[in-house]
């Protein structure tokens, strides 16, 4: 078969990934499928390490290698930029798939069932353990007993940055609000300084800073030094 | 695309192993290839095998690793074996994720999902 070679040549695809997390049964399909342009699809995830992260002996399965099924949906956000959102298993057990979903992830979306806080622990402490931008959105379900936001966060001890909110995962309008408070968030753990308040223009390039400030991120500059 | 979603439901079972497809191999190098990774077909599947030309009929536009995974029915870590091979011999291109674009991509998602 013949391809066109990008005759077309707009910028080049890219594509993000966002995962949503949570226990059994809460919503993550279900979340996905509200704004995926595709059906969720389904695919399976060999482990072969278990008892990684498992701090419940209980837990730990026999088996070394397992397969857990794992839903996916896209967006398509602009031309040449894909979303894709993965719906991770919250099982702690899991842990050695979470790796290979997380990785390269811009954020998490842990979904959690106000009935059942418990199953979303292991979800908030990878995440955390990770370094990952997370928030929390709490899927709003039929009869479910409506908690305090503010007692959510404290039960699942939940730092006072993280946003926790409302949600309902049948909803597109409520889970795209969901992608931006998570995307908000992200941005403010990138550019803690700039969110905020709309970027300043940029200074003539003649124009220099008088006190450039140290960015712990950038390498390429000079480490502060305490004063003697 | 919606024919791949409905050949979902009606999933056979392969006598292949993915092990037999892949030769042996389970992660190698492919490992560093993130799941949504964007792979798109430069050069035809001629003289290729079964397995790899599926690949790169799928990929007559950018497609995912995951994506790819499901509509060839094997595991993740068989696509990535063969997008790996495939990248190698130059029949696939990989695009870039947004992992290494920082707030830009950040912003544009802002702006896309915002106008949706």
């Amino acid at each position: 078969m013949a391809f066109a070679h990008s005759e077309a040549p707009a910028q080049r695809p890219v594509s993000a990934k966002i995962v949503v997390s949570g226990g059994f049964g809460v919503g993550k399909t279900t979340l996905v499928g509200s704004v995926s342009e595709i059906k969720p699809l389904r695919t399976e995830v060999a482990m072969t390490s278990a008892g990684l992260a498992v701090d419940d002996a209980s837990k730990v399965s026999s088996k070394t290698t397992t397969t857990v099924a794992m839903d996916f949906g896209k967006l398509t956000v602009d031309t040449g930029l894909m979303l894709y959102l993965f719906g991770t298993p919250g099982q702690d057990r899991f842990g050695f798939m979470w790796e290979d979903v997380v990785q390269g992830a811009l954020g998490a979306i842990v979904l959690v069932d106000t009935r059942r806080l418990d199953d979303c622990y292991a979800a908030v402490d990878f995440f955390e353990s990770r370094g990952l931008p997370f928030v929390v959105a709490c899927n709003h379900f039929d009869g479910g007993t409506l908690h305090d936001l503010e007692e959510i966060r404290s039960a699942l001890d939940v730092p006072a940055d993280i946003p926790i909110f409302m949600t309902d995962a049948r909803e597109p309008r409520k889970v795209r609000d969901a992608l931006l408070e998570l995307l908000e968030h992200i941005l403010t753990k990138i550019e803690p300084t700039t969110v905020m308040a709309p970027a300043p223009p940029p200074p003539p390039s003649s124009v220099a800073p008088s006190e450039p400030s140290f960015d712990p991120w950038r390498a390429d500059q000079a480490v502060p030094t305490p004063s003697p | 695309m919606s024919d791949y979603h409905a050949s979902q439901g009606t999933r056979h079972e392969s006598f292949v192993r993915p092990y037999m497809i892949t030769a042996g191999r389970t992660v190698g190098h492919a490992g560093d290839i993130p799941i949504e990774t964007l792979v798109v077909g430069r050069l035809s599947n001629e003289g290729l095998s079964p397995d790899y030309a599926a690949v790169i009929d799928l990929c007559t536009t950018p497609l995912s690793v995951a994506e790819i995974a499901v509509y060839i029915q094997q595991p993740i870590g068989v696509a990535r074996v063969l997008v790996a091979d495939l990248t190698a011999s130059s029949h696939v291109e990989q695009h870039g994720t947004a992992a290494s674009e920082g707030a830009a991509i950040v912003r544009r998602l802002l702006d896309g999902i915002r106008s949706l």
